[in-house]
């Protein structure tokens, strides 16, 4: 009882009489999710401001005689006359590993109904993103476990990624596969104990996307173990544009958190589209000027300051960005798309001809690229896959010039026919990402031919019947490529007597 | 529209600046305001009035300490709480007592925008916050 009493006593004390200063404001104006308010001459941008009824705002237009205030909660219960109040506070959110496997809004409530979170830190949303001194070139990759990306367009860890495309081709898909094998990679690298492992956590923030989606790509991560080493921040659809537009600079916050305390982060941001289309919504109840498409001038701003965060720093770890791009009829010169294009580090263009003629996933290799290049690759992938580029880029052309004649030289005809089979061998399906040794050994066996005599028809069959043999009988070679991370001579050669064993056991 | 609302901002601006003698609205100079606009009415008169009420009101409130109080306030307690805001703001401010019975015991001084709280009903409330 006596500790009960100290308690209050404790709590008494902290309420002391000292006055307590506030600055205040009254509601002039409330609609479409933003208020008007007379006064708050203290308020500071982006601050944030306390309405009755615990709802709070973020401070966005400071004007002469009024400030715009955005709403984030429930608006029904505020009424002209109401007293604001600043609270002195940026808007942060809750950090750190214990808001893994758990969803959060815009603001980092927990909506999952696992309970609260156990969080002691808190991030600014909005920080200014890391300067030129502390950041150091992006070397390391970051796999995605999906062979036509680690093969020709690799990702490293720091980098940000475009992922661009109609809907309905696959954006989200490789997202998800590229968190899921951070999460595999993550089980395997810390089950070996080695120090030097450093695992990737990856952040998933949904903007404006339907509730039935984000539960299905929830559903996908759990059923693939890959939801303990992922925080999921969504601003459904449903969701008031304030907390849209607020969504991927909080996951951004919550992915700076592992970067600033020297570990790996990835974050998915899906996508920015309906990112800027929240942000124009805001924008045009506050009545800021509009441009071009009718968004604000400041559009460009918007995402180069929130794509920039991603970084890899000197003596810390990384952010990898992967923000998701939706186009209207592959149309990538629009507005926010050449915005997006020109902040990124490269694009994965993801095409609706190739997704129906059931190339999956539907890379587009031409317009494809990463702008870190091959500094972000295994020199194993580099040594079995640094030509694959080039080469189906040749393909392509060839294919169309061979649409017109049935006349072809042999090398040509070659050429063809390996240009399909490295088309046939990168299909591969949704949410079953490729350890990079199998990788390897897969692309091993096409550039030494072992495709060749398969018919084309076949070679995805033949794939799988490759990558089965190499899991359940060659584990210990699958290691070997792994941890050396390099074929060597003696590496290469047992590559090629697995690669044997397998065609002598492979009947088409 | 939007150009209309600034050029109602910018005329109340002005009779708001011809209110004021040494920095401060003086009620012949506010009723010689109105008098002119009773005379020769602007355009949007009402929007105009309503801007300028505005402006003279802000004025008159960062002018005033506003003291609210539960209990007894003495007057001595008024004129130490006015110099005191007097001291704080670096210009003339007077104290105007108002009773509120809500707060239950304490005060709360209301200067311009800025709130000076002490009350226990405003520590009930930042305790029931706090919680």
């Amino acid at each position: 009882m006596s500790s009960v009493l100290e308690q209050i006593e404790q709590q008494i004390a902290k309420l002391s009489s000292k006055a307590v200063k506030k600055n205040t404001g009254n509601i002039r104006t409330v609609a479409d999710g933003v208020a008007k308010i007379e006064g708050l001459s203290d308020v500071m941008y982006n601050e944030m401001v306390q309405f009755p009824g615990g709802a709070i705002g973020i401070a966005l237009n400071l004007e002469e005689d009024e400030v715009g205030c955005v709403v984030l909660g429930d608006i029904s219960k505020l009424k002209e006359g109401d007293e604001v109040q600043t609270t002195g506070r940026l808007l942060s959110v809750p950090v750190g590993k214990s808001l893994l496997g758990r969803t959060v809004d815009a603001l980092g409530n927990p909506i999952d109904g696992k309970g609260p979170i156990a969080s002691k830190e808190y991030y600014p949303v909005e920080k200014i993103a890391p300067g030129i001194i502390v950041r150091k070139s992006v070397s390391q990759p970051l796999l995605t476990g999906i062979m036509a990306i680690d093969s020709m367009i690799p990702i490293g860890r720091g980098q940000r990624e475009l992922i661009i495309g109609d809907r309905g081709t696959g954006k989200t898909t490789i997202a998800i596969d590229t968190i899921i094998n951070q999460a595999k990679i993550n089980k395997v690298g810390l089950a070996s104990g080695d120090p030097k492992f450093r695992p990737v956590y990856s952040i998933y923030v949904a903007v404006g996307q339907k509730n039935s989606n984000i539960v299905r790509t929830i559903g996908a991560l759990e059923s693939a173990g890959a939801l303990e080493y992922t925080i999921i921040v969504a601003a459904p659809a449903a969701d008031n544009p304030a907390n849209q537009y607020l969504a991927p600079y909080s996951g951004a916050a919550m992915g700076e958190w592992f970067m600033e305390n020297g570990m790996d982060a990835l974050i998915v941001y899906d996508d920015l589209s309906k990112h800027a289309v929240a942000y124009r919504q805001i924008s045009l109840i506050l009545k800021r000027p509009s441009g071009r498409e009718a968004y604000p001038g400041d559009v460009f701003y918007l995402h180069s300051r929130l794509l920039e965060r991603s970084a890899r720093l000197e003596g810390k770890g990384s952010l990898t960005a992967l923000p998701i791009i939706e186009t209207l009829a592959g149309d990538v010169s629009a507005y926010i798309p050449t915005n997006v294009i020109s902040i990124t580090d490269g694009q994965i263009f993801l095409e609706t001809d190739l997704f129906n003629q059931g190339i999956r996933p539907a890379v587009s290799v031409g317009l494809s690229v990463s702008r870190v290049g091959s500094a972000a690759q295994i020199k194993a992938t580099k040594q079995v896959g640094g030509k694959l580029k080039g080469e189906l880029a040749q393909f392509r052309e060839l294919a169309a010039f061979a649409q017109f004649g049935s006349d072809l030289d042999a090398k040509t005809k070659a050429q063809l026919d390996r240009g399909s089979r490295i088309v046939e061998l990168f299909k591969q399906p949704q949410f079953n990402p490729l350890p990079i040794e199998l990788q390897v050994a897969v692309l091993f066996a096409m550039q030494k031919g072992y495709f060749d005599p398969i018919d084309v028809k076949k070679i995805v069959a033949a794939a799988t019947s490759m990558k089965e043999f190499f899991l359940t009988r060659k584990d210990a070679l699958l290691s070997e490529v792994r941890t050396k991370a390099a074929l060597d001579k003696d590496l290469e050669a047992k590559l090629q007597a697995a690669c044997d064993e397998w065609k002598g056991s492979y009947s088409s | 529209m939007a150009s209309g609302k600034k050029q109602i901002q910018q005329l109340a601006r002005q009779f708001f600046q011809l209110s004021l003698v040494d920095g401060e609205p003086t009620a012949d100079r506010v009723a010689g305001v109105l008098a002119y606009l009773e005379k020769h009415p602007p355009a949007h008169s009402l929007a105009v009035l309503k801007a300028y009420q505005r402006l003279i009101a802000a004025e008159v409130a960062r002018r005033q300490a506003v003291v609210e109080h539960a209990g007894p306030l003495q007057a001595a307690a008024l004129t130490a709480i006015a110099a005191a805001m007097t001291a704080r703001y670096q210009r003339p401010i007077r104290g105007v007592a108002r009773r509120n019975d809500a707060l239950l015991a304490g005060l709360r001084v209301r200067v311009g925008d800025d709130v000076l709280e002490s009350s226990v009903a405003g520590q009930l409330d930042q305790l029931a916050r706090a919680v």
